[in-house]
């Protein structure tokens, strides 16, 4: 099983779990197959194109796989997958 | 303690009055073994080109705030992150062995304090952060509230406090 760890904002949607676990050969496989078990959790890591979208980044491991393949990148057994939304911030409220 | 050198701190608040009053964001590198950042990566604010429904990871007050706003507006009183620069700045980091040194964003009407939105959302970070074995980044904020005498502070914010960390400028 691949383990993948969920970050605060789309929690809601796993019942609250900080990780679940998943199978797939592909990062794009393992999103596919999360989406089952938790449906719409695709459309809030992928945009209407599919690709990851713009503010979030997805680590295999320690490594984004942005510079890997992307989606196609292969995944395995062991493995971890951490979905990371990229700082963000606000004025003073 | 952080160190910038006069180019960088200047860029910085070139960067900040160039999206006035839009808030701008990035990174500063340097040297993991001091405190001297030797590199600025300017990182695009998207605020304004997400969907409503990408807003989620700001909490109800803020949400409420950045709702009443048109997407435009929304980028004055917050930032997000390009995901795709930040990584490409990484990238040039460890290619240059360089390590983050601090995030960079500007308030263009509110103090150089971090916000609660800001210690909120680098809390949130900060868990993530342990797990990928980054290294702990400071929060350096340009405030444009007064317009002709912009302020630069750096904050190292932990268990949801902000402490203020020297910043000379070089």
């Amino acid at each position: 099983m691949i383990t993948i760890r969920i970050p605060t904002p789309l929690r809601p949607m796993t019942g609250g779990k900080s990780e679940i676990e998943g199978k797939g050969n592909s990062i794009g496989e393992l999103i596919e197959q999360l989406n089952i078990a938790h449906p719409g959790l695709k459309d809030r890591i992928c945009d209407e194109r599919g690709e990851i979208r713009r503010f979030i980044n997805i680590y295999l491991n320690e490594e984004d796989i942005r510079f890997l393949t992307g989606k196609d990148t292969p995944v395995k057994d062991g493995d971890a997958v951490s979905i990371v939304p990229a700082i963000a911030g606000g004025s003073h409220d | 303690m952080l160190s910038i050198p006069t180019a960088i701190w200047e860029d910085m608040i070139a960067h900040a009055r160039s999206l006035d009053p839009n808030e701008c964001c990035g990174m500063l590198a340097g040297r993991a073994d001091d405190n001297d950042v030797t590199k600025q990566y300017r990182i695009t604010n998207i605020l304004a080109t997400l969907h409503e429904t990408e807003l989620a990871r700001f909490d109800q007050a803020k949400l409420a705030d950045l709702q009443q706003l048109s997407p435009e507006e929304r980028a004055d009183i917050a930032f997000q992150m390009d995901a795709h620069e930040l990584s490409q700045a990484q990238k040039d980091m460890r290619h240059h062995g360089l390590t983050l040194k601090a995030f960079y964003h500007s308030h263009t009407f509110s103090p150089a304090r971090p916000s609660n939105t800001d210690i909120k959302i680098a809390m949130e970070f900060e868990s993530y952060r342990a797990i990928l074995n980054l290294p702990q980044p400071l929060h350096v904020i340009i405030s444009l509230e007064k317009k002709a005498h912009p302020v630069i502070l750096a904050w190292r914010i932990h268990d949801s406090q902000a402490t203020e960390v020297s910043v000379e400028r070089r």
